[in-house]
């Protein structure tokens, strides 16, 4: 490696080596191309010199300066530990209680989750007693606030393994208004299955819902998931729910579905946390999706820009999603630390985000 | 009515998703005895590249895309028998097999390229997900494929990508069918690496890269 360059990353977590002058090159591009495709401000000359700064740290691992610290949510439950490393774990099995207490006492979590191994709502209701007596048990023991975690994965819902038709198949077919209709049905049909597993797990004792991987299956899957927030708020003015986002722009596999008169398909960043807000979330996780053929400098412009306008619209805490393939970091089982560093620090002091 | 004016009827009718339209559009155009390869050409096909244009920007959607496409389909199926040796210069890409790959389930991005495929021309075999390697390449040959994708969403089953390469080599396929691999964690340079012959970044990029590479 010539003295003028640095180790960084590209997207799939390749090792390479760039100048400063094609770091910053990247840094623009990335910025650009979030603020093309979001209409929202690029960073600034100031913000792009800071970013240049922290990638090109010679240390492996960075941190947020002292005094920036920020709170820890951590998703996926115990998943992270109990998944195989084709399910973004590490394969080492173990509890849920002893999963909860080894983030809270030795990870420093701030929040904790309960997850069904599925980590969806839909299988969620079949064992939903079992899952009440769970949270009651380790509720004696966590200090941290302890959640519910599930997806609303409408995907579930849709042949073959629901009952409504798969719009994949229907539009494939030209069968188009069918294809919005059963989205649409599909998306009441995820709404009650929240408001009757959150009720039943906010009654076990849970401080609160977080819904992860929001909008995975698209536009109905997002309005399905906000009606099921706003009658879970309904039913608990206290609770704390997270509404954490799939993507960075809401896919329209529906095209045109509303939220409070909104059409939500093609929503940024900036935009779904006002419609997660209405819904009654307390706190949005932004995500920003990774591009594995771009670096990491390109990457985390790019992030940075689409969260630090969602930041700045938001009137509620925003947490940003930093992990395998969101938030500026290469899409990898195991995410590199110098990347993971590098993108949490950047989140916090350019985007000012108040949480990863 | 000039050949211009049609094609710009039918480039309305596409944008426009009117099915009724593009189908009078195509009739008219057999009544006057315009160049209807042009009208194909200049016409359907420039409103549907501007819907893709629109679906890139993401001011328009999937079901969008489909509208416009049925009606554009409308038109040409109505022009099809009048083209004759026309057709050959039409868009008529031939057989695509797509499939996510074996041991992976995702398949909302996989469906949006075969329908961007759709659009653009192939007649795309969609095999589903989680497809075993030797059923991938046993559809490619039994379809007699121009060529066949293969999505991957985790790093963990990308590697089949790899493992489908040989199976092609093996069965003598590779070389008469192009085999196309994209999915989040694929890169160009996997692509490369792997010896697949197209890597797409996204559905649009598949769609553009593959008729390039079709059409030579």
């Amino acid at each position: 490696m010539a003295a003028q360059e640095f180790y960084t990353r590209m997207g799939d977590g390749k090792r390479v080596t760039m100048t400063k002058e094609k770091i910053m090159a990247d840094l623009q591009a990335g910025t650009a191309d979030a603020a093309d495709m979001g209409t929202i401000p690029a960073l600034t000359a100031d913000d792009l010199e800071r970013l240049l700064d922290i990638i090109c740290d010679r240390n492996r691992v960075v941190a947020v300066e002292p005094g920036n610290e920020v709170v820890l949510t951590y998703d996926i439950g115990q998943l992270d530990f109990t998944g195989d490393n084709g399910n973004s774990g590490n394969g080492v099995d173990m509890g849920r209680l002893e999963a909860a207490l080894i983030h809270e006492r030795a990870l420093g979590a701030d929040t904790f989750e309960l997850a069904h191994s599925d980590y969806s709502i839909k299988p969620v209701k079949p064992v939903i007693s079992m899952e009440m007596q769970t949270m009651e048990e380790i509720q004696q023991e966590i200090i941290a606030p302890f959640f519910y975690g599930a997806m609303p994965n409408m995907g579930l819902y849709y042949a073959p393994d629901g009952p409504y038709g798969n719009p994949a198949d229907l539009m494939r077919e030209f069968k188009i208004d069918e294809s919005m209709q059963q989205s649409e049905l599909a998306a009441e049909h995820l709404a009650r299955d929240i408001e009757y597993v959150g009720n039943k797990i906010m009654a076990a004792g849970a401080d609160g819902f977080d819904f992860d991987t929001m909008a995975s299956a698209g536009d109905a899957d997002f309005v399905g998931g906000l009606k099921g927030v706003e009658a879970l708020r309904k039913a608990n003015p206290l609770a704390y729910i997270n509404t954490g986002m799939a993507g960075e722009s809401v896919m329209g596999i529906h095209g045109g579905i509303e939220f409070h008169g909104k059409t939500v398909a093609g929503l940024f960043p900036h935009q779904q946390v006002k419609v997660c807000e209405e819904a009654g979330a307390n706190v949005f996780g932004a995500v920003c999706n990774t591009n594995t053929s771009k670096s990491l400098a390109w990457n985390m412009a790019r992030a940075v820009t689409f969260v630090k306008e969602c930041v700045k619209q938001a009137s509620i805490p925003v947490h940003c999603d930093l992990g395998m393939g969101v938030g500026g970091i290469p899409m990898f089982e195991t995410p590199p630390i110098d990347a993971v560093t590098r993108a949490s620090k950047a989140m916090v002091e350019i985007a000012k985000c108040d949480g990863v | 009515m000039t050949q211009e004016e049609l094609n710009e009827r039918a480039k309305k009718a596409v944008l426009t998703y009117n099915i009724n339209e593009s189908k009078k559009v195509a009739q008219d155009a057999l009544d006057q005895k315009v160049d209807i390869v042009d009208l194909i050409q200049n016409g359907f096909t420039v409103g549907i590249n501007q819907v893709g244009d629109l679906y890139e920007q993401k001011k328009l959607f999937l079901p969008h895309i489909m509208a416009a496409a049925n009606a554009m389909n409308a038109g040409v199926d109505i022009l099809t028998p009048h083209l004759g040796d026309k057709a050959k210069t039409a868009d008529n890409l031939g057989k695509f097999v797509i499939c996510t790959i074996e041991g992976d389930i995702h398949s909302i991005g996989k469906d949006i390229v075969a329908i961007m495929l759709k659009v653009a021309g192939f007649d795309v075999v969609n095999l589903g997900r989680d497809i075993p390697l030797k059923d991938i390449a046993k559809a490619a040959a039994d379809n007699n494929a121009v060529a066949v994708g293969t999505s991957a969403l985790m790093t963990s089953t990308m590697v089949n990508q790899k493992a489908f390469e040989e199976i092609m080599k093996k069965q003598g396929l590779k070389g008469k069918c192009l085999t196309n691999v994209g999915g989040a964690p694929v890169t160009q340079q996997w692509a490369d690496e792997i010896g697949a012959d197209v890597y797409s970044e996204n559905a649009q990029d598949c769609a553009a890269k593959m008729v390039k590479a079709v059409k030579g």
